[in-house]
């Protein structure tokens, strides 16, 4: 009797043990054991070493930002411009002082382009002289005024020095070019050459000293002719 | 006055641009990775050899003039160093420096270029110059301003118009032209004497250039310009010339 009533307790656990089992979910459990897996989830990602994560975690987030850097532009000194002064000769007229102002650019280290404009003054020929008081040409006409387009190439380049102390860079160079002269009431075409010394007491100052001959052909005196003006002058030049 | 005024201007001048040379400025520090670099003391080939910055120092770029650049040390010497070797320069970050060098690639695309011409316009001597400012490698607008002198009629003109350059990249690339312009005529004739007058005119035009060396390269074009007269027939006058030129 007592093991009969045993054995249907038994079966009465077992069948509740079942019971249990199978209503489970009954009561939104789901919602929780999806939490959990949730959260294994999470502690799962958490303990998988991933290649991303070799660096060391970080305690304080930077606030810098990138600072742009400005790369400073570098100034190009190719261009000298400048005023001069000196004597031209003008065929049968004399020499006369002269000035005028230069530009030129500098392309390389061994040429250059140069403009020129200058002014002088014709004298009175020898005719003039001899004769009285004949003018060939008025006051206006005896202006000479000119202008040059010239290439220049710097050679025998070499210092000039001071003293024992004073060393400046130097430099010769030898012009040809084209160009116009109003002389005489008439503007004729020129050819230029010439040769020149350039020296630099500073990085943006230069001084030259220059001979250039202008070559045009000229009637005044009645015969069609080719004559050569010759220039010598000094000038003073800055570097920007 | 004269003695006085010519020295005036030329302190005025020197006070003038002074500061645009000399100002103070904040200069690019570059450092050398090739075993040395030679500081001469002019901007030339020719110029010696004064002093060297050994590898891994650093010098400060004052300022550039043609293919060379004024550079001051940490010891405070200046010299200056040649464009071949500041190529071997990195900036503080380790960027190679890098710069204009105004070679072959230069002649493909520039922005200005400017020259003088030699030659003819209308049967006279003509000298002329100009400039222009490319769009791109191929479209520029360019302004040229010339002198003719001839035995019977001297003039000044200016011509405004488009340049067209077919094969940029070729070393020697055609070009065509197209604009409108001016023409100052002064007559010569000594019994009776015309007056001056100006005259618009329009061009068609084509030429040539080819690249020398470096900066530079050789121009020659030819233009026909129609000058729109008050008579009763326009007049043309052709244009040839040559030249030299260089890119900026």
């Amino acid at each position: 009797m007592e093991n009969g009533i045993r054995v249907l307790l038994l079966t009465v656990a077992l069948a509740s043990l079942s019971g249990c089992a199978s209503v489970r979910n009954w009561f939104h459990h789901d919602r929780e054991t999806n939490d959990e897996l949730a959260q294994a989830g999470d502690e799962g990602k958490r303990t998988d070493p991933s290649p991303d994560d070799d660096r060391a975690p970080r305690v304080v987030e930077p606030q810098v930002e990138r600072r742009k850097v400005k790369v400073p532009k570098i100034h190009s000194s190719d261009v000298e411009l400048g005023l001069d002064y000196g004597a031209l000769s003008i065929e049968d007229f004399g020499t006369n002082p002269s000035y005028g102002a230069t530009i030129a650019y500098h392309v390389t280290e061994d040429f250059f382009l140069q403009g020129e404009y200058g002014r002088s003054k014709g004298g009175r020929t020898s005719f003039e002289t001899l004769s009285g008081n004949i003018q060939l040409l008025t006051p206006a006409e005896r202006h000479f005024t000119y202008y040059d387009l010239s290439l220049g190439y710097n050679f025998l380049p070499g210092e000039a020095f001071l003293g024992h102390g004073i060393a400046l860079s130097s430099a010769f160079y030898v012009l040809g070019g084209i160009g116009a002269v109003d002389f005489a009431g008439d503007d004729k075409f020129t050819v230029n050459f010439g040769a020149g010394y350039r020296v630099l007491p500073s990085d943006w100052l230069a001084v030259h000293i220059t001979v250039q001959d202008r070559v045009f052909q000229s009637d005044v005196l009645g015969v069609t002719k080719l004559t050569n003006n010759i220039e010598m002058r000094i000038g003073t030049t800055v570097f920007f | 006055m004269r003695s006085f005024s010519v020295p005036a201007v030329l302190a005025l001048l020197a006070m003038c641009l002074t500061p645009t040379v000399c100002g103070a400025r904040e200069h690019l520090q570059v450092f050398v990775t090739a075993s040395y670099l030679e500081l001469h003391t002019g901007a030339g080939r020719g110029y010696p050899v004064f002093n060297v910055v050994p590898r891994d120092e650093s010098v400060l770029v004052l300022f550039r003039r043609t293919d060379w650049f004024k550079v001051r040390t940490t010891r405070g010497v200046e010299g200056w160093a040649s464009q071949r070797d500041m190529l071997k320069t990195v900036l503080a970050d380790g960027t190679p420096f890098t710069f204009d060098l105004g070679d072959r690639s230069g002649y493909t695309a520039h922005n200005f270029e400017a020259g003088a011409f030699w030659g003819v316009w209308g049967g006279a001597n003509y000298v002329s110059a100009y400039t222009s400012y490319s769009f791109n490698s191929q479209l520029a607008v360019e302004a040229a301003l010339g002198q003719f002198l001839g035995k019977f009629t001297n003039g000044v003109t200016g011509d405004i118009g488009l340049a067209h350059v077919v094969m940029p990249e070729w070393r020697l690339s055609p070009f065509f032209t197209l604009g409108t312009g001016f023409v100052h005529l002064t007559p010569k004739a000594t019994l009776v004497q015309p007056a001056d007058r100006v005259e618009q005119t329009a061009y068609v035009g084509a030429g040539v250039r080819c690249y020398l060396t470096r900066r530079f390269f050789l121009r020659a074009e030819f233009k026909s310009h129609y000058i729109f007269t008050n008579f009763n027939q326009n007049e043309r006058a052709d244009e040839w010339k040559m030249g030299f030129a260089f890119f900026f």
